[in-house]
C-alpha cells in the first residue's frame, strides 16, 4: 500500500524537477560554460576555453566594484535594519484589524512599477524639486542642495525598494512570538529592556536574519536605482554586469562576474542556514 | 503610560507617509497640464485621455496582463504539486532540487535574463508570450513552493490521516482536507507571483519578442527617453484599481 | 555608437510658430494621400524594432491607415541587444530596423540583412548623398539613413564663466561638479583622445591607457552621466554644461534659446543611423512600404521634427520649419567628422576599463 503511495507522489514532483532542471539548472550550467570562452574579436564568443575572464576580476578596478557593492549593500541593510526591525515589531502589536491595514498599506505599492516609484523619487530630489523647496521654505538653505546624483539619493532609493522585505519578515516572526514567555520574564523582575534584549530578540532572529538575507543580496544587483538615481556614477556588479552584457558586448566576461556573484549570494544564503538553524527564509517565504 | 503607544504609532505613520511620498507625487503629476515634469501648468485630464487612446500602450497592459495570470496560475500548479509531492518523498537529491529551485529569486535578475535569452535561443524557441511563461514561471514556482511547503510543515497530518482510516482515496483527501488547509498559502504565492511578474523589467527586455511589449519594459524603454505623463495616468489608474480590488474583497469578507 | 539614441517629442516643446508650419505639413499630406496610393492596401501586420520615440504616433498611424498594415512597435535599449535578439530569431520575427551604423555593418556582415528592392522602395532618390556610400553599407544596398548625428558641447554662459571653444574646455576647474555626459564609453573616451590629438578609433593600447588617466581629471566636474535625456539636466538647471547627442541639443535649444553650442576645435564625431530589413522578414511588402512611406518628403519633415536629428532627406528639407532647417542642416564642421568604428576587442577591453575606473573615481 505504501509502495503505491509514494509512486503517486512521485508522479507530483515530476514537474517541478523537469522545471527546475531544464529551466534553472541548464541555464546555469550554461552560463558557467560561457564564463570559460573567449569572446569573439567584434561579436559572440570563440568556443576557445580560457581563465582570462576570471583573471579580469582580478583587475584593480573590477575588484574594487564588487568591495563597492558589498559597502554599499552593507550600509543600506544597516538602515533597514534599523527602520524595518521596529516596524515590523510594533505593527505585530498592533491590533489585528489594524494589522491587516498596515500589511495591505504595505503591499499596495507593489503593485506600481518599481521603476515608477523610483522616478518619484526623482521628482522629489532634484533641484529645486519639493525637497528643496521645502528646505529653502523653511529657510534651512538658500540655495538648491543638489540632493539627485549623490550617494545619499541611492541609499535612500535602496532602502525604499527593499524595506519592505524586512518589515514584513520581521513582522511575521514577531507575530509568531508567544507573549507569555516575556510577561513571564517581566513577572521575575527583568525590566522590559533587559527582557527584549534576552528574550524577544533571541526569539525574532530568524526574522530579522531573513530580512537581512531578503535586502543584502537583491541590492548587490539592483542597478536600475544607481542609475536612475545616482545619475550613473555609482558602479555596482549588476551595473558592471549589465554594461559588460549590453554594451561592451563581452559577455564570457558578464557570465564570469555572474558566476562570482551567484558565488557570493550562496554563501551568504548557507551562512544564514547556519546561524539561523533553519532551511526556509522565514516571512515573505 | 500614553506616550508608550504613541510613539510606536508615530514612528509606523512617519514611515507609511515616506513610503507613499513618492507615488503620492506620481499621482498628482498625473494631472499636470505640462508635458515636462519640471512645470506645472495646471490641472488637466490630457494624459488620460491620451493614454486610453495609445493602442500599443493598451496592448502593453494586456500582454502583462496576460502574462502575469499565466505565469501565477502555472506557478501554483507546479509549486503547490511539488510542496505536497516533497512531504512524501524520501529522494536524497530532493533538497538539492528545492535549493536550486529557489535560486531564479535569489540571484540578480539580470543574470538570469542573460541565461534564459541565451538558452531560449540554444533551444531555438521563438521570443514572445511563449519564452516570457516560461521564464516568468521560473521566478514564480520559488514562491508558491515555498510558502506552500512551509504552511504544509506546521500543518496537523492527523486530520488526513483520519480521513485516510475512513476509506476516502488519496485523491479525495487531498481536495477535501489538504487543499482547503493549504489554500490561504496558495492564494498568497499566487498573489506575490502575480505582483513579481507584473512588474519585472529586466527578464522580460531579454526573453520577449517582436509583437509583445510587456507595460514594465514599456515604461523602462519611455524612460530612457524622459517619462511620459501617461505613464503617472496609467500608474494612478493602477494604483486606483489595486485599492478597489483589495477594499471590495475586504467588504466581501466582512459580509460573510 | 549610440549617438542617434536620443530623440524626443520636440513638438510638444517647441513654441507657437512650429506648431503652426506642422499643421501645413499635415494638411499637405493629407492631400498627397487622398491623391496617391489608393489602391495599395496591403494588409496584415508590421513589425518595426527600434528604440521608443523614433516617429510621431501620427505619422505611423497615417501609414497604417493607408496600406490598412497594423504596425507593432517593439524597442530596444541598445544596438547590441537589436543585433543579439536578431540573431536569435535567425533574420526573421522584425521587418523593419533602425539602429547604428556599425551595427548594421556587422548585422549585415552576419548575413541577417536584406537588399532593397530598388523598385518598390523608389524614394530611396530622396536621401542625400552626402550621407551615403558609408564604411558600414558602402554600395547602399543594405541600408537608407533615417537621421544623423554629432555629439556637441552645450553651456549656459550665464553659469560658467569662461568661454568654451573645444573639448579641452571642459576639464576647466570653472565647470566643477556641473557637467553632464552621455553615457556612451567610446564617445566620451573618443573626446580625450581627441584632446590628445588622436583620432576616436585609436587602437593603440597604450595611448588608450594614457587617455585613461586624462579621462580621471575630469572627474571633479561632472555632475552626471546619462545617455537619455540628458539635455533636461540642462534645461532645469541640474548641470550647466553638457556634451549631448544631436537630438538632445536640438531640445536643450528649443527649450533654452540662451544656451550656446559649441563645434569642438579638435573635431567631431559623427555617425548615421539607418532603416533597414532582415533577411527573413515575415512582412517584406509592408516592409518595403513603410520605408517608402518614410522616404516621402513631407512624412519625412514631420519625422526629423519629431526626432530631431541632423536631416538625411534632401527633398525633406523645403518641408521644415524655418527655425528646424537651421536646427537640422549638416553644419560645415561635420565635413570632416569621424565615424566611430570597431576596434577589436583588445582596445575595446580597455576602454571599458577605462570607464569603469572613471565611474569609480566620480561620487
Amino acid at each position: 500500500m505504501k509502495g503505491i503511495k509514494k509512486n503517486r507522489a512521485w508522479l507530483l514532483v515530476i514537474p517541478f524537477y523537469f522545471y527546475t532542471i531544464i529551466f534553472v539548472i541548464l541555464p546555469l550550467a550554461y552560463m558557467i560554460l560561457l564564463s570559460f570562452l573567449r569572446r569573439a574579436e567584434i561579436w559572440g564568443v570563440t568556443k576557445e576555453f580560457t581563465l582570462d575572464n576570471y583573471k579580469n576580476i582580478f583587475e584593480p578596478v573590477y575588484l574594487n566594484t564588487f568591495v563597492e557593492s558589498l559597502k554599499l549593500a552593507l550600509l543600506c541593510t544597516t538602515f533597514i535594519v534599523f527602520l524595518g526591525y521596529p516596524f515590523g515589531y510594533f505593527m505585530a502589536k498592533l491590533s489585528e484589524k489594524w494589522k491587516n491595514r498596515v500589511v495591505t498599506l504595505l503591499m499596495i505599492p507593489f503593485w506600481t512599477s518599481a521603476l515608477i516609484r523610483m522616478y518619484g523619487w526623482i521628482i522629489i530630489f532634484r533641484s529645486n524639486g519639493l525637497m528643496d523647496r521645502f528646505f529653502m521654505a523653511i529657510h534651512l538653505t538658500e540655495k538648491p542642495l543638489r540632493l539627485l546624483y549623490t550617494y545619499p539619493a541611492v541609499v535612500v532609493g535602496m532602502i525604499y525598494a527593499l524595506l519592505p522585505f524586512m518589515i514584513l519578515s520581521v513582522y511575521s516572526s514577531v507575530e509568531k512570538l508567544d507573549w507569555s514567555l516575556i510577561e513571564a520574564a517581566r513577572d521575575l523582575g527583568a525590566s522590559s529592556v533587559h527582557a527584549f534584549f534576552t528574550i524577544t530578540l533571541k526569539l525574532t532572529m530568524p526574522g530579522l536574519l531573513s530580512g537581512i538575507v531578503l535586502t543584502f543580496i537583491p541590492s548587490m544587483g539592483l542597478f536600475f536605482v544607481a542609475d536612475i538615481l545616482g545619475g550613473n556614477k555609482i558602479v555596482l556588479v549588476g551595473n558592471l554586469i549589465q554594461e559588460q552584457l549590453m554594451k561592451a558586448r563581452n559577455w564570457p566576461f558578464a557570465a564570469a562576474l555572474s558566476v562570482v556573484l551567484t558565488i557570493l549570494t550562496s554563501l551568504i544564503l548557507t551562512l544564514y542556514r547556519k546561524v539561523a538553524k533553519v532551511r526556509e527564509l522565514e516571512g515573505l517565504f | 503610560m500614553k506616550n508608550r503607544t504613541k510613539i510606536p504609532n508615530m514612528f509606523l505613520i512617519i514611515i507609511l507617509v515616506i513610503m507613499y511620498l513618492p507615488i503620492l507625487v506620481i499621482i498628482v503629476y498625473s494631472f499636470n497640464a505640462s508635458k515636462i515634469s519640471t512645470v506645472w501648468e495646471g490641472v488637466s485630464l490630457r494624459w488620460y485621455q491620451e493614454l486610453f487612446r495609445d493602442r500599443s500602450m493598451m496592448e502593453a497592459v494586456r500582454n502583462s496582463l496576460i502574462l502575469a495570470g499565466l505565469s501565477c496560475i502555472n506557478a501554483a500548479i507546479i509549486g503547490t504539486m511539488a510542496a505536497v509531492g516533497m512531504m512524501r518523498i524520501s529522494w536524497k537529491s530532493k533538497g538539492m532540487i528545492a535549493y536550486f529551485s529557489t535560486i531564479p529569486i535569489m540571484i540578480p535578475e539580470i543574470i538570469l535574463g542573460m541565461v534564459f535569452m541565451v538558452f531560449f535561443s540554444f533551444l531555438g524557441l521563438p521570443f514572445g508570450m511563449v519564452t516570457l511563461v516560461l521564464a516568468h514561471t521560473a521566478f514564480c514556482i520559488p514562491y508558491v513552493f515555498t510558502m506552500v511547503r512551509s504552511r504544509l510543515i506546521g500543518m496537523d497530518v492527523s486530520l488526513e490521516e483520519a480521513a485516510r482510516d475512513l476509506g476516502a482515496g488519496e485523491i479525495k483527501v487531498f481536495f477535501t482536507i489538504t487543499l482547503p488547509l493549504i489554500a490561504p498559502a496558495i492564494v498568497s504565492g499566487m498573489l506575490l507571483s502575480f505582483a513579481m511578474s507584473f512588474d519585472d523589467v529586466v527578464i522580460s527586455i531579454f526573453v520577449t519578442g517582436a509583437t509583445t511589449n510587456t507595460l514594465p519594459v514599456k515604461i523602462y524603454t519611455q524612460m530612457k527617453n524622459g517619462v511620459s505623463p501617461e505613464i503617472n495616468a496609467l500608474s494612478t489608474i493602477m494604483l486606483l484599481g489595486t485599492i478597489l480590488v483589495i477594499g471590495g474583497s475586504e467588504v466581501i469578507r466582512r459580509k460573510r | 555608437m549610440k549617438i542617434w539614441k536620443k530623440k524626443k517629442r520636440i513638438m510638444t516643446i517647441v513654441i507657437g510658430g512650429i506648431l503652426a508650419s506642422m499643421l501645413l505639413v499635415g494638411c499637405g499630406n493629407k492631400q498627397e494621400t487622398s491623391s496617391g496610393q489608393e489602391e495599395e492596401k496591403i494588409g496584415g501586420e508590421l513589425n518595426l524594432f527600434t528604440w521608443d520615440g523614433m516617429f510621431p504616433r501620427e505619422v505611423l498611424s497615417e501609414f497604417e491607415e493607408e496600406y490598412g498594415v497594423q504596425i507593432n512597435y517593439a524597442n530596444f535599449d541598445f544596438d547590441e541587444d537589436m543585433l543579439a535578439k536578431l540573431e536569435t530569431a535567425k533574420g526573421g520575427d522584425y521587418d523593419v530596423i533602425i539602429a547604428d551604423d556599425y551595427i548594421i555593418e556587422l548585422a549585415i556582415q552576419e548575413g541577417l540583412v536584406q537588399k532593397l528592392d530598388t523598385e518598390k522602395i523608389s524614394n530611396l532618390g530622396n536621401v542625400d548623398q552626402a550621407f551615403q556610400g558609408q564604411f558600414y553599407d558602402p554600395t547602399n544596398e543594405y541600408s537608407v539613413p533615417y537621421g544623423a548625428g554629432i555629439p556637441l558641447i552645450v553651456y549656459d554662459p550665464n553659469v560658467i564663466d569662461i568661454e568654451i571653444t573645444g573639448y579641452a574646455d571642459l576639464w576647466n576647474p570653472a565647470l566643477k561638479d556641473n557637467l553632464a555626459l552621455i553615457g556612451n564609453y567610446r564617445v566620451v573616451n573618443g573626446i580625450v583622445l581627441k584632446t590628445m590629438g588622436k583620432s576616436f578609433n585609436e587602437t593603440d593600447l597604450e595611448v588608450l591607457e594614457e587617455s585613461g588617466k586624462k579621462l580621471k581629471e575630469l572627474a571633479p566636474n561632472v555632475r552626471l552621466i546619462s545617455d537619455s535625456n540628458t539635455q533636461d539636466y540642462l534645461i532645469s538647471g541640474e548641470a550647466a554644461a553638457g556634451f549631448l547627442y544631436t537630438s538632445q541639443v536640438t531640445l536643450a535649444l528649443a527649450a533654452r534659446p540662451e544656451l550656446k553650442v559649441v563645434y569642438p576645435k579638435e573635431g567631431l564625431g559623427f555617425g548615421i543611423m539607418a532603416m533597414f530589413m532582415p533577411s527573413q522578414a515575415p512582412h517584406a511588402e509592408a516592409g518595403k512600404a513603410f520605408i517608402n512611406f518614410i522616404l516621402r518628403p513631407e512624412i519625412s519633415a514631420r519625422c526629423f521634427e519629431y526626432i530631431g536629428y541632423v536631416c538625411t532627406n534632401r527633398e525633406a528639407v523645403p518641408y521644415l520649419s524655418e527655425e528646424m532647417q537651421k536646427n537640422l542642416a549638416l553644419p560645415k564642421e561635420a565635413a570632416d567628422g569621424e565615424f566611430i568604428m570597431e576596434i577589436g576587442s583588445a582596445a575595446n577591453e580597455v576602454h571599458e576599463r577605462i570607464w569603469t575606473e572613471f565611474k569609480a573615481e566620480l561620487d
